[in-house]
């Protein structure tokens, strides 16, 4: 019988220190890069107005708040600001109103990713259930549901359509959100993992 | 006739402008001021006339700033799609309102007046931020937005990470042309795909990007550090590039100008309902 | 002439690696010189240069034994700012190192960090554009000029710092013949108008040589040898083994060596080894007619 060996990468190594350097901060700025393409090509492709739908940005949101914590959850918001205002899927206004509910969107994944121990690589059925529970479904939900207050708020969406508009926006945006996160998450966190980028705190 | 072709352009974040464009004799802080107020203003008004007569007003300053208005052919799809889209949220979706009326049929859907009105105000305001957000992109280089941070006194580690995002996202739709490009030498053809298979081989695009970005994070961490830069106690910048701007008198009375503009437009809305659309003209066709 | 760079039982070894990149590394260079550093690939040449400018043990990860001095200060004590106004820094790849979006933005860079101010940056702007011939490039991203261009202008970002060591590692490796020329055209010309130390890593050793004033062979983490030319190239048996390509004058000189037509100290310029030649050759006319 063979024993799997599970590894905390959550875990600090023996005087191990991790304070937040340069390095953190050009690769958030990157990662902003990545989301602003992932982010106006997922908009420009599904055009819906400021609504949202299957867009591929949101796994960038909780994938970069897995491997980077904070800044990946800095970038969650900046990110969408700036393919929004491209893509003219949102004005500045929207796009300012929506930033709780991105910061959370992404946030959601790195919280339990490292609540619960799990590992970026999916190695297990823990790490999968806990990345489409918080990573894909709740995320979205709470971004979804958001983002559907705002529209509402500025009166860009009926009364009447909120629900409907919300398990729309939940549902179309997790199908990629689970596609491409999953494929991020197995292929790229073995990288991301040895990177001075890693955090294995919220900072560092 | 001076052709496009003939004068000096520049490569803004979306578009390509003539360097001589009118527009430039304005300051960056000016223009980033003139999106921030045109990304606000459509907000207050419920007046789809109102809305589409802004619309207007911003594809003259396209006219005005001498952009190509080709270059919003790509905005053609989400400017139909989000107006269909619009439509038929407020058709499908038109509530229970007793004052609604009836004012057609849409196969077996009853159409009403006050959703349609509903989906004009919307749509016309979606129309009005779009337009804005564009312009700005069109007639702004990554230099400019900087530079009217960096006048506005925002941290230089937040302007220097927002102008990098800005030329990463550059850099990366290059790295992915080459990916492209070293796909199609090698025989794959996109044609005969399935559009699973399109979706699968998109979402694997990310994978060479996201390690590119890596190696690129420590290249550059590096470069900073040889260049002296450190984000703890970097102390004062000569913020050289300001020295290329200069901020007149004509910058002092447009700022002024947009923002009593603002103001004027919330005063009106909250203390007379002027932008309401009870007195819209779309309200009396539709009646 | 005072030794501006010290380097004392210096080891190295990177994260995650199994060995050290540098193994007990001593080293002293004095001000002005020009110290050109060649060997192998992954021999710790870069790793090195690396030290002298502090990257490591600033911002790579590792295990740091021994120390490093830049005017007898150690440079773990030196902040990112001091290290900039001591030691220029140009890498192998151009594009790794810009930071801005415009040429002109770029040589300010390095600039506003050390806190010099806007008249004397565009003052040393157009010194160093002059320097390397920028001067209608200013305006240009960057990104959209070639090769050649692209690694002056890394060079130039440096030399405006006005910096007292410049270290180039591998400037040339990614650059086509014309380019290549241009970037030694720019050190030769650095070496002899300007006061400054120049270190330069290079698999291009027929220039180098012509160049430098010593030359160190670095070799499995450690400095194999370290002289002026002549005597650098007296054993070139040694550098074809390590798959260095030795200047063809100095191949040339070897083989009359061997040959036991010359027996004196080896030349790097071409002048030097046309001499040689043509006294070979004098010295066998004297003995064919010698013998006839």
């Amino acid at each position: 019988m063979t024993t799997k060996t599970v590894t905390n990468v959550w875990k600090l190594n023996e005087g191990e220190i991790r304070i937040p350097q340069t390095n953190h901060v050009i690769m958030m700025a990157l990662f902003i890069g990545i989301g602003v393409v992932v982010g106006t090509f997922g908009s420009l492709a599904v055009p819906v107005g400021f609504v949202s739908a299957f867009w591929p940005g949101q796994a960038i949101q909780s994938v970069g708040c897995i491997w980077f914590g904070m800044w990946g959850g800095i970038a969650s918001i900046v990110f969408p600001m700036i393919s929004n205002a491209i893509a003219g899927s949102a004005s500045i206004a929207v796009s300012l109103a929506y930033v709780p509910g991105n910061f959370l969107q992404g946030m959601m994944a790195g919280w339990a990713f490292r609540l619960f121990k799990c590992d970026p690589r999916l190695k297990g059925g823990k790490d999968w259930a806990v990345f489409t529970v918080f990573g894909v479904i709740i995320c979205n939900a709470i971004g979804a549901g958001w983002g559907v207050m705002v529209l509402r708020m500025f009166g860009l969406i009926s009364p009447s359509s909120t629900l409907t508009v919300f398990l729309g926006w939940a549902i179309g945006n997790a199908v990629p959100s689970f596609i491409l996160g999953a494929i991020l998450l197995k292929f790229v966190s073995p990288l991301i993992l040895k990177s001075k980028s890693f955090c294995k705190k919220y900072w560092a | 006739m001076e052709g496009v072709h003939n004068k000096k352009m520049m490569k803004t974040l979306l578009a390509l402008i003539p360097v001589k464009s009118p527009l430039y004799y304005f300051h960056p802080v000016t223009r980033l001021l003139l999106f921030i107020i045109t990304g606000f203003i459509p907000l207050f008004i419920n007046k789809p006339e109102l809305n589409i007569l802004f619309a207007a007003l911003v594809m003259l300053l396209f006219i005005y700033s001498r952009v190509s208005l080709s270059s919003l052919k790509i905005y053609l799809p989400v400017i139909i799609c989000a107006g269909i889209f619009t439509f038929l949220t407020f058709i499908f979706f038109p509530g229970d309102d007793s004052n609604n009326q009836a004012i057609g049929h849409l196969f077996s859907i009853t159409i009403y007046d006050r959703p349609i009105m509903d989906a004009c105000i919307a749509y016309s305001k979606i129309l009005a931020l779009l337009l804005s957000s564009i312009f700005y992109f069109s007639t702004n280089r990554e230099r400019d937005i900087l530079a009217a941070l960096r006048t506005l006194k925002v941290p230089f580690v937040v302007s220097y990470v927002l102008g990098l995002s800005l030329r990463s996202a550059g850099m990366f739709l290059e790295d992915l042309h080459t990916v492209r490009e070293a796909e199609q030498a090698r025989g794959l053809d996109y044609s005969a795909m399935k559009f699973t298979e399109k979706v699968k081989l998109y979402s694997m695009y990310i994978i060479p990007l996201l390690s590119l970005a890596l190696r690129r994070s420590d290249e550059i961490s590096n470069a900073l550090f040889v260049k002296g830069y450190a984000i703890k106690g970097s102390g004062k910048r000569a913020d050289y590039i300001l020295s290329k701007y200069n901020f007149t008198v004509v910058d002092i009375i447009s700022c002024i100008a947009l923002i009593l503009l603002l103001i004027l437009i919330v005063y009106f809305k909250y203390s007379y309902h002027l932008f309401d659309s009870d007195q819209s003209i779309f309200r009396y066709f539709l009646k | 002439m005072e030794n501006i760079i010290e380097i004392n039982h210096l080891t190295w070894q990177y994260n995650d690696t199994d060995h050290p990149a540098l193994k007990d590394v001593s080293l002293k260079i004095q001000e002005g010189e020009f110290i050109g550093v060649c060997g192998p690939n992954e021999a710790g040449k870069t790793t090195l240069v690396s030290c002298i400018k502090g990257l490591i043990p600033h911002n790579l990860l590792g295990s740091y034994k021994g120390e490093v001095k830049l005017f007898g200060k150690d440079v773990k004590a030196l902040s990112a700012k001091e290290l900039a106004k001591y030691v220029g820094f140009v890498f192998a790849d151009p594009e790794a190192q810009f930071t801005s979006m415009s040429v002109e933005e770029e040589l300010a860079f390095g600039m506003e960090n050390i806190g010099i101010e806007r008249d004397e940056i565009d003052r040393k702007i157009q010194w160093a554009a002059d320097i390397t011939g920028l001067g209608n490039l200013l305006d240009k991203s960057p990104y959209d000029i070639s090769g050649g261009q692209k690694q002056r202008v890394a060079i130039a970002s440096v030399l405006a710092m006005q910096p007292k060591i410049m270290i180039l590692d591998e400037p040339t490796s990614m650059l086509d013949p014309f380019g290549k020329d241009s970037v030694f055209n720019i050190c030769a010309r650095m070496k002899a108008e300007l006061n400054m130390t120049i270190i330069m890593v290079e698999h291009t050793l027929d220039r180098l040589a012509r160049l430098s004033d010593r030359l160190i062979l670095v070799g499995e983490g450690k400095i194999r040898r370290f002289s002026e030319p002549k005597q650098f190239f007296e054993d070139v048996d040694e550098l074809a083994e390590l798959g260095l390509n030795p200047p063809s004058s100095i191949l040339f000189l070897d083989k009359l060596k061997k040959a036991g037509l010359y027996h004196g100290e080896m030349k790097t310029t071409v002048e030097e080894v046309i001499q040689v030649a043509q006294s070979v050759c004098e010295k066998q006319r004297v003995i064919r007619e010698a013998r006839s």
